[in-house]
């Protein structure tokens, strides 16, 4: 934890800076104001901490048209993460019945659906069509958006793996990872979710637990373990799992320039950039093609830490930017390694661009191929 | 500030004309948008002061939602502030008698480029960087570089006179723009063609280029473009004093060249910063060269200002240290613990003069500056055929807000004194605002007359900007 005199120094000094980062910030883009900016939160929380002004309904608000991408960290020189602040300051909102009326939906809805689409639970993943294989067990732990809204991105997910010879399971228990609460300030409701979960993917007799949603990875591998929930399993994001075996990996030739969307819970804040894109490269032959703002400095899609439950419009109009970017490069494809950036970036692309989930890519350029096996 | 019912009325008109997304009345969004990055504000800020809010804010998308916005303020006699980027270092959008701010930050298109005449056409709301990366990758350059790139608009640039690290070779703002739409303050637009010269009177483009919104509301601009250069090389050299330094300055322009960056640290700042990571002489200068274009002419010009250099005393120390500068060179924008702390203040005097009167200019300000309690450091920067500019950079810390507004006051006062005494001009760049408001009528002298009357003839109810540049200021 953060001390209070460390939180109070870095936002103190966020608040006085010229608004060195704000140019990347998906928010200012979207709103073009001062306000939803790195700078006008740190300026919401410094003149709390210093008594000049309580945060108001309207500062809320602002406090909640914020994406947690952290892109703002790439161009902050004291290396101010105004995200986990912003984070910090939600939880005490949350605390005392201040957040926004659309948050406390999410989580009634997280809590008796255990999804945040308001769908069956019963329907989750059991759809999910899994082949008897006697290989090594793999957990998926499916997440929400691929259960329910990226079913394709599911599917081929556990092809892939049967694929590539491991024996799926995946588990109808299984509930929203949490994420979508953490981030929006409801740790003790999210916390729920990780208790049950963690219950859940312990018993499951598998060698790891395998995600594809960056969300769900960043949860299950941190906020799980800061918070005393500890996983029997080690938990691997796809794109590392697959980097793991690209000399069985399926190859295949892509005749058009394919791109790549970092999601930020997969690359700024696990560190992740190179496994989807050398797996992009041994499928499709070629490295892809970066984006004008990539890796440490990707655009966010528009869809995190509940601006697209609170602001759909200004969500998408982030989402229509980033698909902008990749068409800037000439991209025909956009592959990300995300099932929820995926439903943003599809939902805001045309014809001239195919948005596409990591395990949808390489089984779309590599099906029909053999496999290499050990 | 206007009573709740008539801030209400306005709201209501204003909202004919914008949808009600687009404008505000919320106290958290006023004082978000207040400020710019006057160091006075920001210094303000962290002490937990308020500073003075607009009635309302709006933020229109096009040049006729402007004039429909002008027509009304004019009629209400209301103060309209301009807000473009807001990384303004004088406290120019700070709305003190409140009103309306208009913030031209939805007006961001990137309207045309001209490949044949190397010419863009932007909307004033455009981010700097966001344009030059454009550019950039059609092969381009603006040639605008300044340090606040990422947080200025065009509309800012311009409003400012505004001049980027490397206008010794590309020139300041007031060069690089052939054209511009404006609103005056009864909501009528007008053009000034982009042309490259003409001979058709005075040039009215240069009238509201500088007029920091007290003239009208800049809302699109043509801007040159220059092909991205072939080649850029970096050169240092140290000198014992500031005068060998800046005689071999004057001289390499003297011979024709025009190198992208010339910058002349004094002894402190030199200290302050190259003397953690590079070796020289304790108490000298370093000057800092670049030279943009073909390579050939490169290697021609980067050898004959080094040969300059060294007749001049100079001691040769490769491209470490101004390449180091040109990689860390929007470090020194960001906020400290230290600069942060307490009641701490810096500020920056950006004073221009001829060479004839450079010296005495610096040494009479740093003396003056430093009486007030405040430790100085300069480099000479943004040089020309005829003289160039000093960044005269203040820092101080005092034990309580009172004392430390009124030193930052006293400061500034002695250093703008000290500038006109020795026949130098207060800004180079960062324009007048609020925090050279009161110095313009000394500054301009005979001149100022024109302005006020050419304000009077423009803007009779005075409802642009008003107290910034000298002009407007209300009791």
């Amino acid at each position: 934890m953060i001390e209070q005199d460390k939180i109070a120094e870095q936002v103190r000094m966020c608040a006085a800076c010229p608004k060195m980062c704000r140019h990347v910030c998906p928010t200012f883009f979207a709103w073009r104001s001062d306000a939803p900016t790195p700078h006008g939160r740190a300026l919401l929380l410094h003149q709390e901490i210093v008594g000049t002004r309580k945060i108001d309904e309207r500062g809320v608000e602002v406090l909640y048209q914020c994406l947690e991408c952290s892109h703002c960290l790439t161009w902050c020189k004291p290396e101010i993460d105004i995200a986990t602040f912003v984070e910090l300051k939600r939880q005490e909102l949350v605390k005392s019945g201040q957040q926004p009326k659309g948050i406390s939906q999410l989580t009634s809805l997280v809590s008796a659906m255990h999804n945040p689409f308001d769908e069956d639970h019963s329907k989750r993943n059991m759809w999910i069509k899994i082949s008897k294989s006697k290989g090594p067990k793999v957990l998926y732990f499916t997440g929400c958006t691929a259960a329910y809204r990226e079913k394709d991105s599911a599917q081929d997910t556990v092809y892939l793996l049967e694929l590539l010879g491991y024996s799926v399971e995946v588990t109808p228990d299984e509930w929203c990872c949490g994420s979508p609460l953490i981030r929006t300030g409801d740790i003790e409701t999210g916390l729920k979710q990780a208790a049950h979960n963690v219950e859940v993917l312990n018993r499951v007799d598998a060698e790891e637990i395998l995600v594809t949603c960056p969300g769900c990875y960043r949860v299950l591998t941190t906020d799980y373990t800061e918070n005393g929930y500890v996983l029997n399993k080690p938990v691997l994001h796809i794109s590392e799992f697959l980097a793991k075996s690209l000399d069985k990996l399926p190859v295949g030739k892509c005749d058009r320039l394919v791109s790549f969307h970092d999601p930020c819970h997969l690359g700024r804040h696990s560190g992740i950039y190179q496994a989807p894109r050398d797996v992009i490269t041994q499928v499709c032959g070629v490295a892809p093609v970066e984006m004008d703002r990539n890796k440490e400095n990707a655009m966010c899609c528009g869809n995190g830490a509940g601006l697209r439950t609170l602001f759909p419009e200004y969500a998408k109009k982030i989402g229509a930017e980033r698909i902008r970017q990749a068409k800037n490069v000439d991209a025909k494809y956009l592959v990300t390694s995300c099932p929820f950036c995926k439903e943003m970036l599809d939902a805001q692309s045309d014809e001239l661009l195919t948005v596409l989930d990591l395990p949808e890519f390489v089984m779309q350029f590599g099906k029909g191929r053999d496999v290499k096996t050990d | 500030m206007l009573d709740n019912k008539t801030r209400m009325k306005l709201f209501k008109r204003i909202t004919k004309i914008l949808s009600n997304e687009h404008v505000t009345m919320h106290e958290t969004d006023q004082i978000l948008n207040a400020h710019d990055a006057w160091p006075l504000s920001e210094a303000k800020i962290r002490s937990g002061e308020v500073l003075p809010l607009a009635d309302l804010i709006v933020f229109p998308e096009s040049v006729d939602e402007v004039s429909k916005i002008l027509v009304i303020a004019n009629e209400l006699k209301l103060p309209i502030v301009p807000v473009g980027g807001g990384a303004g270092t004088c406290g120019g959008t700070l709305p003190i008698y409140g009103g309306i701010q208009l913030d031209l930050k939805r007006m961001n298109k990137i309207i045309e480029i001209d490949h044949k005449s190397m010419l863009v056409r932007v909307q004033a709301g455009v981010i700097g960087i966001d344009l030059e990366e454009e550019v950039n990758r059609l092969g381009y350059t603006t040639g605008h570089t300044p340090t606040s790139l990422r947080a200025s608009n065009i509309g800012g640039f311009i409003a400012t006179r505004s001049g980027g690290s490397m206008s010794s070779l590309y020139g300041k703002i007031e060069d690089l723009t052939l054209g511009l739409q404006v609103v005056l303050p009864n909501g009528s637009i007008i053009e000034t063609k982009a042309i490259p010269r003409h001979s058709v009177g005075p040039d009215l483009r240069q009238l509201f280029i500088g007029s920091e919104g007290t003239l009208g509301i800049i809302t699109e601009a043509t801007m040159k473009l220059f092909p991205l250069p072939e080649d850029r090389r970096f050169r240092s050299v140290s000198f014992p004093d500031v005068h060998s330094g800046l005689e071999a300055i004057r001289k390499i322009f003297r011979v024709g060249i025009l190198p992208s960056v010339v910058r002349l640290y004094d002894p402190e700042d030199a200290a302050f910063s190259f003397s953690m990571h590079f070796e020289f002489e304790e108490g000298h200068c370093m000057l800092l060269l670049a030279f943009d274009g073909a390579s050939k002419k490169i290697d021609i010009d980067e050898k004959q200002a080094v040969r300059i250099c060294l007749e001049e005393g100079g001691t040769d120390h490769g491209e470490g240290p101004s390449k180091r500068w040109w990689e860390h060179r929007y470090d020194m924008y960001y906020p400290t613990r230290l600069t942060t702390a307490g009641f701490a203040i810096g500020d920056t005097i950006d004073i221009v003069a001829t060479y004839d009167k450079l010296e005495s200019v610096y040494y009479a300000m740093k003396d003056a500056m430093e009486a007030e309690d405040a430790v100085v450091m300069s480099h000479f920067s943004h040089m020309y055929q005829n003289g160039g500019s000093i960044y005269m950079i203040f820092f101080t810390s005092q034990p309580d807000a009172e004392t430390a507004w009124a030193t930052y006051k006293k400061i500034w006062d002695a250093g703008v004194y000290a500038c006109h005494r020795e026949g130098g001009t207060m800004s180079h760049q960062h324009g007048v605002g609020l925090s050279r408001s009161t110095y313009t009528e000394d500054e301009l002298g005979s001149s100022f007359g024109v302005l006020k009357k050419i304000k009077e003839v423009l803007d009779p109810n005075c409802i642009m900007n008003p107290g910034k540049l000298g002009l407007g200021v209300r009791k």
